[in-house]
């Protein structure tokens, strides 16, 4: 009986493992519809995938609370995104074959770091947050359109709540609905005219 | 007194100044109420008295809190004595909306929310109008943000020794790209104005960003607090050289103070990279030099540079004295300061850093003549920042103390 209990768990726990493993490739893939976008569509669907591969990941991390904070800020980000902005997917647009290197570059280091150069049992958050991190920020960097470097930012602001989530201490609510607020806020921001260049 | 209520009233005053743009002297009035508040607050908030009235532990560290009180007190003095083309008021909202961000990011007890707090700042910073676009007024923040996160999560994760290494790596750039130093130098617009320039950035949100950095390295990176160290020291004397030549060099005059501002701030970087306690003084007090003298000076030369007048009255010669560091002013402690924390480590970094601070003295003769002549408020203004140098200069404790060195 004790026996069949136990590979009971180690089933269920496999099962995590995979939730959490496609949790943290939906969230780079979210990322990567981020770095490969320019269109209204495209850039809400990656930033609502980021935000549920991270409430997924919160959720296996035993923070359902912060996955409901990460999902709303997200969610309310998204839904703000596509209502603004140009009218497609704006998928992959002549001139993108940089950004398409940049997305499977940053896949491939990111899954290295996160389980051959460290250890532990968290490799799915750590891959998730350091894919997330350099396709999110060289967005940010590179991007001219406001729309596109706001959502980049809002995605940002989750992946930085998640990488609360990584310290040895249980870092509460707070940064998840810091980072919820924030997220959700930015979509919501008038951007000022330039003056001049 | 919490330091929640330190955040909350100047946050309080920002937003009814900015709702009562329309009428400036409502505006002004609410802010300045609000703002005094808030500043008696912070002046009242215990050092090291943890608080926790809304589910986190906030606390305001000594050294945090006295670069607050400065930067209340620069804000103050540019307030009341705004050179007459300058609308208060919105000088006053800005101000207390960096105050409040100050405040925040000194009291929160994570670098998680200390990245969190910085991102938004830097996202309405952005938003609002302004010389550059959108766009590119995000970018070094968005750098500083990555590159801080990318600290602290590669800081929290288990590998082998270089990681740690890697991460305080990111941790410095994550600093140098928040403040605007080299090698991420915020772009520079010298006919935008103060409050949505790269200014900002080196003048109230840098000193808190990096103290809560430096702070709370040693615990995140333990393995490599050297290394951090060295890399901080490193990059304190590549901007040394190159914001003093910079400054010296450049032909537009609003630049040359945004390079000497980068100069300032690599004393500091080595001041915080020495981890002794004359460095931490040095650095405590050239923060203090940028808070207020260096930027109250900036703002009223600013009539100056746009009018391109070029004064060599004793005021002039005064200014460039205090802004170059010379005795008895406040940046002459410090530097001596600085020396001495220098020999203690190692004696050739002290020659190193000895010799550019002789390149101080070019630029800051440039500065001092870009003053103008200073007339009206604009004069009361030079004259208490020239004091307050002195005062400093001379009985350097009293700032020490309030910063718990």
């Amino acid at each position: 009986m004790r026996a069949r209990r136990g590979q009971v768990a180690d089933a269920r726990l496999t099962d995590f493992s995979a939730v959490t493993g496609v949790a943290a490739f939906t969230a780079w893939l979210g990322a990567a519809l981020i770095v490969l976008a320019d269109g209204r569509r495209g850039l809400a669907l990656g930033l609502a995938l980021v935000a549920a591969a991270f409430a997924v990941l919160a959720v296996a991390d035993g923070d359902a609370l912060a996955a409901v904070a990460l999902l709303a800020g997200g969610g309310v980000a998204a839904v703000q995104r596509v209502r603004s902005g140009t009218n497609d997917w704006g998928l992959m647009p002549p001139g993108s074959t940089s950004r398409l290197v940049l997305v499977i570059a940053a896949g491939v280091i990111a899954l290295w770091i996160a389980t051959s150069v460290t250890t532990g049992a968290d490799a799915p958050l750590r891959f998730a947050a350091l894919a997330a991190l350099g396709l999110l920020g060289a967005r940010a960097l590179t991007g001219r359109d406001p729309a596109v470097v706001l959502t980049a930012i809002a995605g940002m602001g989750l992946t930085v709540a998640m990488v609360a989530g990584l310290a040895e201490t249980n870092p509460g609510l707070v940064p998840y609905i810091v980072a919820a607020l924030i997220t959700a806020g930015l979509s919501i921001l008038p951007i000022g005219q330039t003056r001049g260049a | 007194m919490a330091p929640e209520l330190a955040v909350a009233l100047p946050a309080a005053g920002a937003v009814c100044a900015a709702a009562l743009r329309a009428r400036p002297r409502a505006a002004f009035s609410t802010g300045a109420i609000l703002g005094l508040l808030g500043l008696a607050a912070i002046i009242l908030t215990a050092p090291d008295h943890a608080s926790d009235q809304l589910g986190l532990a906030m606390s305001m560290p000594a050294a945090s809190r006295a670069v607050v009180i400065a930067a209340a007190a620069s804000v103050a003095l540019v307030v009341a004595l705004a050179p007459p083309n300058v609308e208060r008021s919105a000088l006053l909202t800005w101000g207390l909306a960096g105050l409040a961000a100050m405040t925040a990011i000194a009291a929160v007890p994570s670098l998680d929310l200390v990245i969190l707090i910085v991102l938004a700042l830097a996202v309405l910073q952005a938003a609002a109008t302004g010389g550059r676009s959108f766009a590119a007024r995000m970018r070094a923040p968005a750098l500083a943000v990555g590159l801080l996160a990318l600290g602290i999560a590669l800081a929290r994760m288990q590998g082998p020794p270089s990681l740690a290494r890697f991460a305080a790596v990111a941790l410095v750039g994550g600093i140098g790209a928040a403040l605007g130093t080299l090698p991420f130098i915020h772009e520079f617009d010298p006919d935008e104005r103060t409050a949505t320039s790269p200014i900002p950035w080196l003048v109230f949100l840098g000193p808190v960003i990096a103290l809560a950095v430096v702070s709370r390295a040693h615990d995140l990176v333990p393995s490599a607090g050297g290394a951090f160290g060295a890399m901080l020291i490193g990059l304190g004397l590549l901007n040394v050289g190159w914001g003093s030549i910079a400054s010296w060099a450049t032909e537009n005059g609003a630049a040359a103070w945004h390079y000497s501002f980068m100069a300032d701030w690599g004393l500091a970087l080595c001041g915080f990279g020495l981890a002794l306690g004359d460095g931490q003084r040095a650095a405590i007090l050239i923060l203090f030099g940028i808070l207020l003298n260096r930027w109250p000076l900036y703002i009223w030369s600013r009539q100056a540079l746009r009018e391109k007048t070029l004064h060599y009255r004793p005021v002039n010669l005064l200014a460039a004295a205090m802004l170059a560091g010379a005795a008895p002013f406040a940046g002459f402690a410090a530097r001596v300061l600085l020396l001495r924390g220098a020999t203690q480590l190692y004696w050739p970094l002290a020659l190193v850093i000895g010799l550019g601070l002789l390149l101080w003295l070019p630029s800051s003769l440039r500065l001092g003549r870009s003053l103008g002549l200073p007339r009206g408020r604009a004069a009361v203004g030079v004259g208490i920042a020239l004091a307050v140098s002195v005062a400093i200069g001379l009985y350097p404790q009293p700032i020490l103390a309030l910063a718990g060195l």
